[in-house]
């Protein structure tokens, strides 16, 4: 028999990476902006959304894609809270979203329509990181009830992220968490990245959320990358 | 924890290419996979062991060098075209 190797040198998120360019281009040309919201479960996405998406009912139009392994009980919660649909993808136990399924979601979404699209990625700090979906930002979540040396744990997704956010601030007389420990673990992995605080069950730190989601909005897709390394 | 997911898409890569090319019988995959790629070695050779014994497969064997950083490809197909071998 004739044995012989063929040589392939292809990355394996080739094809995967190949779909994200085509989001990507494709929301350019709409003007539409992409977040990508990552965090380790029950870290507070869904609840963060919720208070944005009431605030900013009568501001913005925001579309919003979720993922999870199963249910789809993040997108029933957020759709009472906009006119919008809301687009549950169930990833059937996978541990994050990837570009195909964010390309069959915009299929759905009245782009033109839509100011911003908000990706609430599968609660998990280690494989979403791995995966480009075509957004512009991964926005990255931490609450205090977790433990402030996540970004040192997890490295790789603080480093991907350009924006974080520290929730449920409004627990934070209640737990040993220590912000600037953990915005120093942050930095670490990404010097760069822009920290808001938030508690969407008090309010706490939202106007300047919000105001950075109206800017993203207002820009268009392509907001201006935090330049780093 | 997503080595499944990436085992998938190496086969995906592999059929693709065997097809195309008519390239024969796989007999092994070649696979660099970084040491800050966030996949575990065993996890995933143990998920491309069960992918390959199946058709149109038939027992091909994953073959993974570690490296450096976060790369993550397939290097080389090995097979076997089933002609006599000089």
């Amino acid at each position: 028999m004739a044995v012989r190797v063929i040589d392939v040198r292809e990355r394996v998120m080739e094809k995967n990476d190949e779909i994200a360019r085509a989001v990507r281009l494709r929301r350019e040309e709409a003007g539409l902006p992409a977040l990508n919201l990552v965090s380790s479960p029950g870290a507070g996405k869904t609840a963060l959304l919720e208070r944005t998406l009431d605030a900013l009912r009568d501001e913005i139009e925001i579309a919003i894609v979720t993922g999870d392994c199963q249910t789809q009980n993040d997108a029933d919660r957020l759709a009472a809270h906009t006119s919008h649909l809301v687009q549950a993808v169930v990833t059937g136990g996978a541990c994050h979203l990837d570009a195909r399924q964010v390309e069959r979601a915009l299929n759905d979404i009245a782009i033109d329509d839509t100011d911003l699209l908000i990706i609430e990625n599968v609660g998990n700090l280690v494989c979403p990181a791995s995966w480009d979906i075509g957004e512009d930002a991964k926005v990255v979540l931490l609450s205090v009830t977790e433990g402030e040396d996540k970004p040192e744990k997890y490295p790789k997704i603080f480093r991907e992220s350009d924006y974080a956010v520290i929730t449920k601030m409004d627990l934070l007389p209640y737990v040993p968490f220590s912000v600037a420990k953990a915005v120093g673990f942050m930095r670490d992995a990404n010097p760069f990245i822009r920290v808001f605080y938030t508690s969407a069950t008090s309010g706490e730190g939202m106007e300047e959320w919000l105001e950075f989601l109206r800017d993203t909005a207002r820009r268009g897709s392509s907001i201006t990358k935090v330049a780093r390394r | 924890m997503h080595e499944m997911s990436v085992a998938i898409e190496v086969c995906r890569m592999a059929e693709e290419r065997l097809a195309a090319q008519q390239l024969g019988q796989l007999v092994s995959v070649g696979l660099d996979v970084g040491d800050q790629a966030g996949l575990e070695p065993d996890n995933l050779s143990f998920c491309l062991e069960a992918l390959l014994a199946q058709p149109p497969f038939n027992g091909a064997k994953p073959v993974i060098a570690r490296v450096a950083g976060d790369v993550l490809r397939v290097s080389y197909l090995e097979v076997d075209d089933g002609r006599p071998g000089d």
